[in-house]
């Protein structure tokens, strides 16, 4: 009995042991499988069994083989930004389908914890291969930690004779390229609802400056059931935001150089306070300080608002709506007071140095460059190339028309609350003087104060 | 004279070593190394992990590190808690801190001891109320959160649904510096006064039914009862309810992190585990935030101090 007894637990042994190893062997051939299944999807037809000598000798033209993996961290987690990130990863994949990728969505709102993420692994000496972030000032929060892209990537691909020279001067950091910019949000944006400014009896062509704007806002609340404009101030960026146009649009855009230089006129501060101050207390929904801006979005949307200023991403969100379309149920002028201005905003892609996998994360950041990674991303996510040939027709009207005015303004200042402008810590301190004194109640000389102090550090 | 030192210092020697050996024998053997592979191996990982933790962040908060790349150990000060102290921020969070700490525990203390006296007279279904009442203790921060904030709209939010029934002006629940923190402590105390409530009701139905019966016969009112004679005995579980939500107090920072989805949490309701973790990963001001951890660790040893120090009088430690 005993002997068995013991016989029979060995082979349950041998058995448990057999079935351990296998369950095993699957987890680990579906941790490894995970980054490329997607490769094998974009392959289709080719038939292989992902036997690794077989893709690598199809593949690349320049038959160079990686083998580390690709890993790039982006906060482009939902709606317009996850479909343009998928286009420009399917892209990718389809140049280099043998490469082991991994692109990893940080959601959140504004970057909130992709860039938590990305500073605590760089702080930790954990770089990725590559990751998405403003570049300009905002890059000097991973200073001394960024790769230099200049001669393998900017020079190996002529970036610099194809990219705009103001986004070629916001990609470098202490004579280091560091970055490839990816698109090109515009700013100085009003969308409104045309049904509800011809029923106000506005002619928007006519809104030249924050006076008419104020005009006009206060005929749509006396005249129309609808609210005047929407703005989101669940966080201050949005007032940060909208408070540069009005600055820019009342005194010009050297008053904002100035401003954001470090050499701040406490009047004209003052002065677009105060119509920002009014705006906010007269003509904005009543919930303001409970949503984001996507709620703001939807207001304009379902047509409970008249306007919005906000970066044209909000045309990615407009679009994704059949029913509510350009020039039918909303249309687009400049912030008014700022024709001919292009308040620039860039995404771009950030290298950092001691990086993980150097030929992989090179060959995509060139990638990145590419007329054809450009249109891609760009189409879905509302935004616009940073190319200077590109063909419009391969971009929707609406972008197009954005393109066009991105390559022949008059003046394109760089945006405050987006990282181009001053360094993290300064946009952190206007940020915060907005948050501390601009939610209502709205204390203007205290919001002023607050402001000349963070640009005068 | 020299040999003879020689040799005492020698048979010296092996006396030690002999006396060593067999101590070392003797400590191998017992009870506690013998046993060590049992307690040792979880308390060297939470020395690592927790204690190891606390250590190094310790260290950090008086150095200058910030940004990329490492601590340097040179020069330690306590220039970061200096800083801390005389910051308006700090001084403004600590304040919440404290206003968050005192009043969402003292309501949720009294809303649950009523609701447990309640369900103790032995109401009607008072076990599905007890569920009912339990439930949103059993949701996630992130859930409630986004609950609360659709209530606190205020233009949609049932809140102000109610407000302006009632011929009131709508309130900017979140939106209004003084306010805000009243909102967030009313929401967490509807999460929590569960809690307090299920603790008492434990306490009460502990108590035997003869007191009550001879303080009726005594000729006491209901009022008195409770008051003298019942709510007395619920000591124990008030420290206890108390500990647990002063503790969740201080880590209020799930639900306005949930509230808000970013660091930066509504004007007003800014505690110190928001403007930690706000300085350390939007800024990298890893020393700063370091020293910030530190303190919030030393409130919270101050909660939990006197608790541990009135179990041990007690003998329950």
């Amino acid at each position: 009995m005993a002997e068995h007894g013991c016989s029979d637990e060995s082979v349950n042994r041998r058995k448990y042991l057999k079935a351990l190893s296998v369950g095993a062997a699957a987890g680990l051939a579906g941790c490894t499988g995970g980054g490329g299944s997607e490769t094998e999807a974009t392959e289709g037809g080719s038939g292989s069994d992902g036997s690794g000598g077989d893709t690598e000798t199809g593949g690349d033209s320049s038959g160079s083989t990686w083998d580390s993996q690709l890993e790039v961290l982006h906060g482009w987690a939902g709606g317009d930004g996850e479909a343009a990130v998928t286009a420009l990863i399917e892209a990718f994949e389809e140049e280099h389908p043998e490469m082991d990728t991994n692109f990893q969505a940080v959601g959140a709102s504004a970057n909130v914890n992709l860039n938590a993420t990305i500073l605590r692994r760089l702080a930790n000496n954990n770089p990725m291969s590559s990751f998405a972030n403003w570049p300009g000032k905002n890059l000097e929060r991973y200073s001394g930690a960024l790769m230099d892209l200049e001669a393998d990537v900017w020079d190996a691909e002529g970036f610099k004779d194809t990219m705009q020279s103001r986004a070629v001067e916001m990609c470098k950091l202490n004579d280091k390229m560091p970055a490839v910019p990816i698109g090109s949000h515009r700013m100085n944006n009003l969308f409104y609802n045309p049904a509800v400014f011809e029923e106000a009896g506005i002619d928007a062509s006519s809104l030249d400056s924050v006076d008419a704007l104020l005009d006009a806002l206060e005929t749509i609340d006396q005249n129309t059931d609808v609210t005047p404009m929407a703005q989101a101030m669940v966080a201050p960026w949005t007032n940060l935001q909208l408070w540069a146009q009005i600055l820019t649009s009342q005194s010009g855009v050297e008053a904002y150089t100035n401003f954001i230089e470090g050499n701040p006129d406490r009047a004209a501060v003052v002065e677009a306070l105060e119509a920002l101050k009014t705006i906010n207390e007269n003509y904005i929904t009543a919930d303001a300080s409970s949503i984001s801006f996507t709620t703001a979005g939807q207001k304009v949307i379902s047509g409970k608002a008249a306007t919005i200023h906000q970066g044209n991403w909000v045309y990615g969100m407009f679009r994704a709506d059949d029913s509510f379309n350009y020039k039918e149920q909303w249309d687009w002028i400049p912030f008014p007071g700022t024709e001919g201005i292009y308040f620039y905003h860039v995404d771009s892609i950030v290298a950092p140095s001691n990086n993980p996998s150097r030929e992989e994360t090179i060959a995509w950041q060139k990638f990145v460059g590419s007329k054809k990674a450009q249109i891609a991303f760009n189409n879905p996510k509302g935004s616009v190339p940073l190319r200077t040939d590109i063909d419009p027709s391969e971009l929707t009207d609406f972008l197009a028309m954005t393109y066009e005015d991105l390559t022949d303004s008059e003046a394109y200042p760089p945006t405050i609350a987006h990282g181009l402008a001053v360094t993290p810590k300064t946009m952190g301190a206007c940020k915060t003087a907005f948050g501390d004194n601009f939610m209502g109640p709205f204390k203007v000389e205290a919001t002023a104060d607050a402001l000349i102090e963070a640009v005068s550090e | 004279m020299a040999t003879h030192d020689n040799t005492e210092h020698v048979s010296d020697a092996t006396d030690e070593a002999v006396g060593w050996e067999s101590k070392l024998q003797y400590f191998l053997n017992s009870d506690f190394v013998r046993s060590a592979p049992y307690w040792g191996i979880p308390f060297v990982l939470m020395s690592i992990a927790v204690y190891g933790g606390i250590g190094y962040n310790f260290a950090i908060s008086f150095t200058d590190y910030e940004g990329l790349g490492t601590p340097d150990y040179s020069v330690l000060d306590l220039e970061m808690y200096a800083q801390a102290l005389s910051s308006d921020a700090f001084i403004a969070a600590a304040q919440n801190n404290l206003v968050l700490l005192v009043g969402f525990t003292t309501i949720c203390l009294v809303l649950g001891l009523f609701l447990a006296i309640l369900l103790d007279h032995g109401i009607r279904f008072s076990e599905k109320f007890q569920t009912v009442y339990l439930l949103p203790m059993s949701l996630s921060f992130v859930v409630t959160a986004q609950l609360w904030l659709w209530m606190f709209n205020v233009e949609s939010g049932i809140l102000n649904l109610v407000v302006t029934t009632l011929g009131f002006n709508p309130v900017d629940w979140l939106g209004n510096p003084s306010i805000a923190l009243g909102a967030v402590i009313f929401a967490l105390i509807w999460q929590f006064s569960g809690y307090t409530m299920v603790v008492y009701l434990a306490g009460l139905q502990s108590i035997p039914d003869d007191q009550f019966e001879a303080a009726r016969v005594d000729g006491a009112s209901i009022t008195r009862t409770y008051l003298r004679i019942i709510v007395p005995q619920l000591k124990e579980a008030s420290v206890s309810a108390a500990v647990v939500l002063m503790v969740f107090a201080l880590k209020a920072f799930t639900f306005l992190y949930a509230l808000v989805g970013r660091y930066r949490p509504p004007n007003g309701t800014d505690i110190l585990a928001t403007l930690m973790v706000r300085r350390a990963f939007k800024f990298g001001e890893w020393a700063y935030s370091a020293a910030i951890a530190t303190m919030l660790l030393v409130m919270a040893l101050g909660v939990i101090g006197p608790y541990l120090y009135y179990q041990y009088k007690q003998g329950s430690l």
